[in-house]
C-alpha cells in the first residue's frame, strides 16, 4: 500500500462509517483509506456492505454516523450531485444508460454544454471525443447506447465520471457482466487513470482481479472491516478467509455425473434476427444425471439458445422435454412439462424488484398447493415457501416481505437460483448461476447444482466462467457465431482446446 | 405509516397553496375550507356526495383492474355508456323484476363485450391498448346520444332522453338517502376485486405483469389472453355502474348524464394514484367524490368561480401524485 506521507493526506478516507436498514446493520464502524493514485479493491461476501459503503461515499445514501474526508478536507454529501461536485463518481451494480441516446448524450446527460442556454452539441461532440481519445477507448461518440455491448457500455459509464471530472472512481462490480477480455481492457484503462493520478475503488468478487489490478484490498464481514492488505504477495485462502469466516475449498473437484435418459433434446434450432441467424442450426442433448456445459464468448448466441429453449424467443427446430415435443407449446406449457429456468439479467427477466420477496419466489408455484388451496392463494403458505428457500440457499434478506430491491445483488441471484431449484423439474436451464455472487456462495451454488444431477436431472449450464464450465460440466460444448462448434468429454476438456474454440479455430 | 404521514403532508401543502389562490382572488381561506367540508359531509351535502361517491368508486374499480397489470383503459366513458343504454333498453322491454336482473346483465355484458373487443384489436391487430380503448369509446358515447334522440326517444318530452323505465325496474331505494341498491352492487365488486387481487392465481399474474412485462412473459404468463380478460372485467363494471346509474333516479337515460359529472376520468384518476391497490383505489374515489361535492358547495357559498376550484382540484392532484411518486421511488443500491 502506498503510504500517505504527512504532506499529502489520503485521497479518501472514511471513519467509523454506521449505516442500518431497520435490523440490518450494513456497515459497522467501517474505515477504509485510500491513497491518491491507488487502485482500492473491496471485498466481501453477498450483503457485507460494499454496495451501501460505496453509495454512501456517492451521496446516494446518508450515514448514521461516521465522517468521509477527501483529501484531507471533511465532506458531507446529501445527494450525489455534491459528491460529482466534490470529485467522487461511481459506476453503480448494473447500468444506467439510456438505451435510445446516443454515448454523447449519455455522458453529458445532467452536466450539458450550452451556449445561449442551449445545448451546445457540437462542443459536447468534441468534449467527448477528445476524451475517448486521449484514453484510447473503444468507443464512437455517436453510437446508440443500447446497440453497445456490455463491455463498451462500461467504457460509456467510465467516460460519464471522467467527462464530469471525477479524481475518485467508484466502480461497483464493474467485471460481472464482461468477458475476460473485456475486462482486461477495463483494467488497462484503470492502470492508466490511476497513473494519472487519479484514486479508483473496485468492487470486486473475483480473486485473481484483486492481485491483477489493485495495490491494496479491504475485506468486509458483515458489514466490519476484517482485513486491509497490500495485495503484493497476498495469499488468496487468507482473502476467501478473511470474507466468509472459514476455510473455503476453492479448487474443489466434483465427481462425475451418471448419465441416464435424454432429458432434453434440441435439433436444428435455429434463431434469425433480420437476415443474420444468431442461432444457426443447434442440435444438442442433455442426459437425466448430466450436466452439459457451454462455453463460449459472450454474444455468440448462447442467449438466444436459452431463450429459444424457455419458449421465449420463436425459433425453427425441435425442443423435446423427455418423450414430450414442446416446440409448438408457449412458456408456461413448457414451465409444467418440466423445465425450469434461471434468466441471464435477474433485474428485468428473472425477478420483479419491486415486489416482496415472497411474492418473486411464490412465482411458478402460484397455481398449485400448497400455496394454493380451494382456489385461493394462502398467504402463510407464500411466506412458509419464501422462507423454506430462503434458509436452504442461505438468502441474506431483511425478511421475505422486503422488496427484492433491497437484497444485495448476489443474494438476488442465490433467490432466483433457489426458486427455479425447488421446482424440483428434470431440466433446468441455467445462464451465468453464479455472476455477481461471492466466492464462498459460488461453492455453495455449485454444490447445490451438482446435487441437483445427482438426483437425477438435467441441466443445460451457460456461463462466461471457463472455470465453472469446466469444474462442473460432464460435457462441454462450445459455441462460435451462433453455432456449436466443439464439444469435449469431461476428461478430454481442457481450457486452451477450448478456448482456440471460443475463437472459432477448431482443430480438422 | 410513511404513507400516511406524507399523503397526509401533501394534502397539508395542497391546502396551504389553495389558501393563497383563494386569498389572492380576494376570497377567506378559512371560509372557503369550510364551505366545501361542510357541503361534502354537512347534512345537506352528505346523501349529494354518497350518490355520487358510488359511480365514482365503481368507475375508479373498473379501471383498476386492468392498470393492476400496467394496462390502461381509456375507454371507461364508452363502456359506461353503452351498459347504461342497453340497460335502458332491456328494462323497457322485460317487465317484473325479472327487469331489472336482466337490465344489470345486459350492462354488464355491452360494456364486458366492448371493452373486450377493445382489447383484441391489441392483441390480434397490434392497435396500442390506449388507442384503441380511447377511440372505441366515442362512437359508443355517440350511438347512444342518437339513439336516444332518434329510435329509443321519449315522445313525450323535447330533451333528447329516453322513456322512463317502469317502476318495477327501478333499483330499490335506501330510505330517502338518495342512494339505491346499488350501492351494495358496486361495494360487492370492490370486495371481489380485493379478494381476486390478494388471494386468486389470477390476481396474483395480473400484479406480476404489472411488476413487469418482460417477468410475466419468463413466468408464462400469456399477455394477451391476460389483456382480455382484464378489459372485459373492466367493461363489464363499467357496464354495470352504467345500468346502476340509469336504474336509480330519474330512472332513464339521459344524453350527457353520465359524461358531466366526469366518474371516469375521476375514477380513472383515484386509481393511477392508488397504483390500482384495492382499497386505495376506493379510498383515493371516496376522497375526490368528497372533494368535487364540496367543490360544488364551494361555489354555491362563496361565488368562487368554477375555475378555481377545478384550480384547487389540481393542486391537491399533483401534491398527491408527488407523494405517491416519492413513496414509490426507487433507490438504493443492489
Ligand atoms: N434499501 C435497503 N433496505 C433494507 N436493507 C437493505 C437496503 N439496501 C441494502 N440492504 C441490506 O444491507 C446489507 C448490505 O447490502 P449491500 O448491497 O451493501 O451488500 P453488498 O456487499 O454490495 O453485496 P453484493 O456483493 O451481493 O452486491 C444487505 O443485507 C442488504 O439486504
Ligand atoms: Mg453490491
Amino acid at each position: 500500500m502506498t503510504q500517505p506521507s504527512p504532506d499529502q493526506p489520503p485521497a479518501v478516507s472514511l471513519r467509523g462509517i454506521v449505516k442500518r436498514f431497520g435490523d440490518v446493520l450494513a456497515n459497522d464502524h467501517v474505515d477504509l483509506t485510500v491513497a491518491a493514485g491507488e487502485i482500492h479493491a473491496l471485498m466481501g461476501e453477498n450483503g457485507a456492505g460494499k454496495s451501501t459503503l460505496m453509495s454512501i461515499l456517492y451521496g446516494l445514501l446518508r450515514p448514521d454516523a461516521g465522517t468521509i474526508e477527501l483529501a484531507g478536507r471533511e465532506v458531507s454529501f446529501d445527494s450525489p450531485a455534491r459528491a460529482i461536485a466534490a470529485g467522487v463518481g461511481m459506476v453503480q451494480q448494473g447500468f444506467a444508460l439510456f438505451d435510445s441516446m446516443s454515448v454523447v448524450d449519455n455522458v453529458v446527460y445532467g452536466a450539458e454544454p450550452t451556449r445561449r442556454g442551449l445545448l451546445d452539441r457540437r462542443a459536447a461532440t468534441a468534449a467527448v471525443r477528445e476524451l475517448i481519445e486521449r484514453h484510447e477507448l473503444r468507443l464512437r461518440p455517436g453510437d446508440r447506447a443500447g446497440d453497445l455491448p456490455v463491455g463498451s457500455r462500461q467504457q460509456v459509464e467510465i467516460l460519464k465520471l471522467l467527462y464530469r471530472q471525477a479524481r475518485v472512481l467508484v466502480l461497483d462490480e464493474p467485471t460481472a457482466v464482461l468477458t475476460p477480455a473485456e475486462a482486461d481492457r477495463l483494467f488497462v484503462v484503470l492502470r492508466e487513470l490511476a497513473a494519472d493520478g487519479r484514486t479508483v475503488l473496485l468492487v470486486t468478487h473475483k480473486l485473481h482481479e484483486v492481485t491483477a489490478v489493485g495495490e491494496a484490498v479491504t475485506v468486509l464481514r458483515d458489514g466490519r472491516v476484517t482485513m486491509t492488505a497490500p495485495t503484493r504477495g497476498l495469499d488468496q485462502g487468507r482473502l476467501a478467509a478473511a470474507m466468509t469466516g472459514r476455510e473455503v475449498d476453492l479448487d474443489r473437484v466434483y465427481p462425475p455425473g451418471r448419465p441416464g435418459a435424454e432429458a432434453l433434446t434440441v435439433r436444428n434450432l435455429t434463431v434469425r434476427r433480420g437476415d443474420r441467424r444468431v442461432l444457426d442450426d443447434v442440435s444438442l442433448t442433455v442426459r437425466a444425471g448430466e450436466i452439459v456445459g457451454v462455453a463460449g464468448v459472450a454474444g455468440n448466441g448462447q442467449t438466444e439458445l436459452v431463450a429459444a429453449i424457455a419458449g421465449l424467443l420463436p425459433a425453427d427446430g425441435t425442443v423435446r422435454l423427455g418423450e414430450r415435443d414442446v416446440h409448438a407449446l408457449g412458456v408456461r406449457e413448457r414451465r409444467a412439462a418440466g423445465l425450469a429456468h434461471v434468466p441471464e439479467d435477474r433485474g428485468e427477466v428473472g425477478a420483479a424488484p419491486t415486489a416482496r420477496l415472497a411474492d418473486n419466489l411464490a412465482v411458478g408455484f402460484h397455481r398449485r398447493p400448497p400455496l394454493l388451496r380451494r382456489g385461493l392463494l394462502r398467504p402463510e403458505a407464500v411466506r412458509d415457501h419464501a422462507e423454506r428457500i430462503v434458509t436452504r440457499f442461505g438468502v441474506r434478506a431483511p425478511g421475505v416481505s422486503a422488496p427484492m430491491r433491497t437484497l444485495s445483488g448476489g443474494n438476488q441471484q442465490k433467490a432466483i437460483l433457489g426458486r427455479e431449484l425447488a421446482q424440483e423439474a428434470p431440466v433446468l436451464v441455467v445462464e451465468q448461476p453464479t455472476r455477481g455472487v461471492d466466492i464462498g456462495a459460488v461453492v455453495g451454488i455449485h454444490t447445490e447444482l451438482v446435487a441437483y444431477r445427482d438426483a437425477g436431472h438435467a441441466i443445460l449450464l451457460v456461463s462466461a466462467e471457463l472455470s465453472e464450465v469446466l469444474g462442473l460440466s460432464d460435457r462441454v460444448l462450445v459455441m462460435y457465431e451462433g453455432r456449436v462448434v466443439a464439444e469435449f468429454a469431461k476428461d478430454e476438456a481442457d481450457a486452451e482446446a477450448i478456448g482456440l474454440a471460443m475463437a472459432g479455430v477448431t482443430a480438422p | 405509516m410513511r404513507g400516511l404521514r406524507t399523503t397526509a403532508l401533501a394534502v397539508l401543502a395542497a391546502a396551504l397553496l389553495g389558501a393563497v389562490l383563494l386569498a389572492a382572488t380576494g376570497a377567506n381561506p378559512l371560509v372557503a375550507f369550510e364551505s366545501i367540508v361542510v357541503g361534502a359531509f354537512g347534512p345537506d351535502g352528505l346523501p349529494d356526495t354518497l350518490a355520487y361517491a358510488v359511480p365514482v368508486a365503481g368507475m375508479a374499480t373498473a379501471l383498476a383492474i386492468p392498470l393492476r397489470a400496467g394496462l390502461v383503459n381509456l375507454g371507461g366513458e364508452g363502456q359506461l355508456v353503452l351498459g347504461a343504454i342497453s340497460a335502458v333498453a332491456v328494462g323497457l322491454q322485460v317487465p317484473g323484476v325479472l327487469g331489472i336482473v336482466a337490465a344489470l346483465l345486459a350492462g354488464v355484458l355491452a360494456g364486458a363485450l366492448y371493452a373486450a373487443f377493445a382489447a383484441v384489436c391489441e392483441t390480434a391487430l397490434g392497435v396500442p391498448l390506449l388507442v384503441s380503448t380511447l377511440l372505441l369509446s366515442y362512437p359508443a358515447v355517440s350511438l347512444a346520444a342518437y339513439l336516444v334522440r332518434f329510435p329509443m326517444r321519449d315522445p313525450g318530452s323535447s330533451l333528447p332522453q329516453s322513456e322512463q323505465l317502469p317502476p318495477d325496474v327501478h333499483l330499490p331505494a335506501l330510505a330517502d338517502t338518495g342512494l339505491t341498491a346499488g350501492l351494495f352492487l358496486v361495494l360487492a365488486a370492490v370486495v371481489v376485486y380485493a379478494v381476486v387481487d390478494a388471494r386468486t392465481p389470477a390476481g396474483f399474474e395480473a400484479r406480476v405483469t404489472g411488476w413487469g412485462p418482460r417477468f410475466a412473459q419468463y413466468a408464462g404468463i400469456d399477455r394477451p389472453r391476460l389483456t382480455v380478460r382484464l378489459l372485459a372485467c373492466s367493461g363489464g363494471l363499467a357496464g354495470l355502474v352504467g345500468a346502476v346509474v340509469v336504474l336509480g333516479f330519474p330512472y332513464r337515460f339521459i344524453d350527457g348524464a353520465l359524461i358531466t359529472p366526469q366518474y371516469t376520468w375521476i375514477g380513472l384518476l383515484a386509481a393511477l394514484l392508488a397504483a390500482a391497490s384495492p382499497l386505495g383505489t376506493l379510498l383515493a374515489a371516496l376522497f375526490f367524490a368528497a372533494l368535487t361535492s364540496g367543490g360544488f358547495a364551494l361555489e354555491r357559498a362563496t361565488q368562487v368561480p368554477r375555475e378555481l376550484t377545478a384550480v384547487l382540484q389540481a393542486v391537491l392532484i399533483i401534491f398527491l401524485a408527488a407523494a405517491t411518486g416519492l413513496l414509490r421511488g426507487r433507490k438504493g443500491a443492489a
